[in-house]
């Protein structure tokens, strides 16, 4: 297993997607946190405040608006193309082989994989929210204190939900074994198909009475890890608690995983 | 160092097979060739030697299967594809990720791109690489663990002349080291300078094993020439000796079944005169071509004959 971590080290650092990848994750992530808050500032200092326009406020910064729960995070979608490109690149360029070939453990392999992106993914995150939490103070420290309140703990969700994203990508990725169709998947299923299928049960007379089932749409209840604008009223309640959220999320990437390794363990390289 | 020993290898794809009950050794000191047409099962066997697809039988070096082997690019060097690395990772990186899985020391990778004359290029993306650079920087991971066993799947394939001397030199210089190099090739006349022993399949079945020489001179190809002025005599004592006699060109006969002494030796208990006594070895082409007739994959229909 010692094998495969240093493997999977060298190779992800030694690859350019990954630095443009994570250059790309701060930039977007620090920048736009950088324009929210100017903007918040630059309202205030018009309108001056009330007490409820601070409401999750500093959450929203560091997460680049994903604490409102109604887009996904920015950042952690940009860190899961890593995820899809760890075994991407494995099956596009013919790698597979000649990494069974060095390391002749498939599941030590596929283990290092998933560890050693979560922790990269996990890391970027982390900072990411961190310097964009910074940027926030800039402009919004008379105001209120940004890694006040919730933050620190919208700061650790978002962690999450970025390594189950990643995670899910990889997983997809894996059984697929083609690196463009997951990419592509990856953003049409959250931007389109699951907003398809709302629209669905919105238009359908006998769909329109089921809607409360939308909220186990994965990336739909992904959404919830972060979410503090909603009030939920139970774990699996409409709408899903930050916890219910994780394990419909987690619970699709779990399943994808384990079906991800039983795959990779069955076929041939 | 190493014996591969394969036992009752077989692979098939949809119900059709494509290796089956493949046998044999490959004994250290030696380059052992395998051939065998297009599509006869030749790579799918070199996976299956290193569990890389799953199919039936078992491959042992020194007694353990590869999955076995600890840290097993020092034990098995393999190269298996055309340009096996990712063709922005520069060269030197790719080697280097391979060689911390198999703790390797780094001065082993500089070594190595030096040992395959790619020391310039060491910083290059591999996307700017020629066909045989690439096949120098996936022979320079093969060797990267300094392993006793090589396992070359169409290594020469985009080599310049010089290339492919340089390949054949090498190759048989590590064999003399006594490791064990099994290697598959296209170019039969190279094969036949570089390899000590042969493994022909043909459609996933073992046609031949056994030392080069043996493979040439069982061919049909192979015979003994005679030339003399009574010619219906020698014939038929040839034949009462079980030889198989057939007419040649300018009057000659063209014997198998008995070896140039036999022959010589009966003309001379016979009395024959003889103008002419001489061996016709057949190349390996010609050998390869005969043992291999019929098994074919894919078969074209216009051209000439072999």
């Amino acid at each position: 297993m010692r094998s495969a971590f240093a493997y999977e080290w060298m190779r992800i650092r030694t690859i350019r997607s990954t630095w443009w990848l994570t250059a790309l994750a701060v930039v977007l992530g620090v920048g736009i946190s950088t324009l929210f808050s100017w903007a918040i500032h630059h309202d205030f200092s018009q309108s001056g405040i009330s007490e409820s326009d601070l409401d999750g406020l500093g959450p929203a910064i560091v997460t680049q608006l994903a604490a409102s729960g109604q887009i996904p995070s920015v950042v952690c979608f940009v860190l899961a193309i890593l995820g899809i490109f760890a075994w991407g690149h494995e099956y596009r360029h013919g790698m597979i082989r000649a990494s069974l070939t060095a390391l002749n453990s498939r599941t030590a392999l596929w283990v290092a994989k998933f560890v050693v992106v979560a922790v990269w993914v996990a890391v970027v995150a982390f900072v990411t929210q961190v310097l964009s939490g910074l940027v926030g103070m800039i402009y919004l420290h008379q105001y209120l204190s940004v890694f006040g309140g919730e933050t620190w703990s919208i700061i650790g969700r978002q962690v999450v939900f970025g390594v189950l994203l990643a995670w899910l990508a990889m997983a997809f990725t894996a059984t697929t074994r083609s690196q463009a169709f997951a990419l592509v998947a990856l953003f049409l299923w959250p931007l389109l198909i699951e907003h398809l299928i709302q629209v669905f049960f919105l238009l359908v007379p006998g769909l329109r009475d089921h809607t409360d089932v939308l909220r186990f749409l994965p990336f739909l209840a992904g959404n919830r890890m972060v979410d503090v604008i909603s009030h939920p009223t139970g774990t699996f309640g409409d709408p899903l608690s930050p916890l219910g959220g994780a394990l419909v999320f987690g619970g699709l990437a779990v399943v994808l995983m384990a079906a991800s390794y039983a795959l990779f363990e069955k076929r041939d390289a | 160092m190493a014996t591969i020993a394969a036992q009752g290898l077989g692979k098939s794809y949809g119900g059709k097979p494509a290796v089956t009950d493949l046998s044999f050794d490959v004994q250290p000191g030696s380059v052992t060739g395998f051939l065998g047409p297009n599509g006869a099962g030749k790579s799918t066997t070199m996976r299956l030697m290193l569990g890389l697809d799953n199919g039936v039988g078992r491959t042992t070096f020194d007694g353990r299967p590869f999955v076995e082997l600890a840290h097993p690019m020092r034990h098995v060097g393999a190269l298996l594809e055309a340009k096996p690395f990712h063709p922005t990772r520069k060269a030197r990186n790719h080697l280097l990720m391979l060689a911390a899985a198999n703790a390797i020391p780094r001065a082993r990778v500089d070594e190595v791109l030096a040992l395959v004359g790619l020391t310039e290029v060491a910083k290059a993306k591999p996307k700017s690489f020629s066909m045989g650079m690439g096949q120098r920087l996936g022979l320079a991971a093969a060797l990267l663990g300094d392993p006793h066993t090589l396992i070359l799947d169409e290594p020469a394939n985009g080599l310049d002349p010089q290339g492919i001397q340089w390949m054949r030199v090498f190759l048989k210089s590590l064999a003399a080291e006594g490791r064990s190099i099994f290697v598959s090739s296209h170019l039969l006349s190279e094969m036949a300078l570089m390899a000590d022993h042969l493994v022909v399949i043909g459609r996933g079945r073992l046609i031949a094993t056994g030392p080069v020489a043996e493979f040439v001179n069982s061919a049909q190809a192979s015979a003994v020439v005679v030339r003399t002025p009574d010619a219906s005599a020698l014939a038929a004592a040839l034949q009462s000796r079980g030889a198989q006699v057939e007419p040649g060109d300018d009057g000659t006969l063209v014997v198998r079944g008995l070896t140039v002494d036999a022959v010589g030796d009966l003309a001379f208990d016979e009395g024959v005169r003889l103008h002419e006594l001489s061996t016709r070895v057949a190349t390996l082409e010609e050998a390869f071509l005969e043992r291999t007739a019929g098994s074919e994959e894919f078969q074209a229909t216009g051209g000439g004959a072999a």
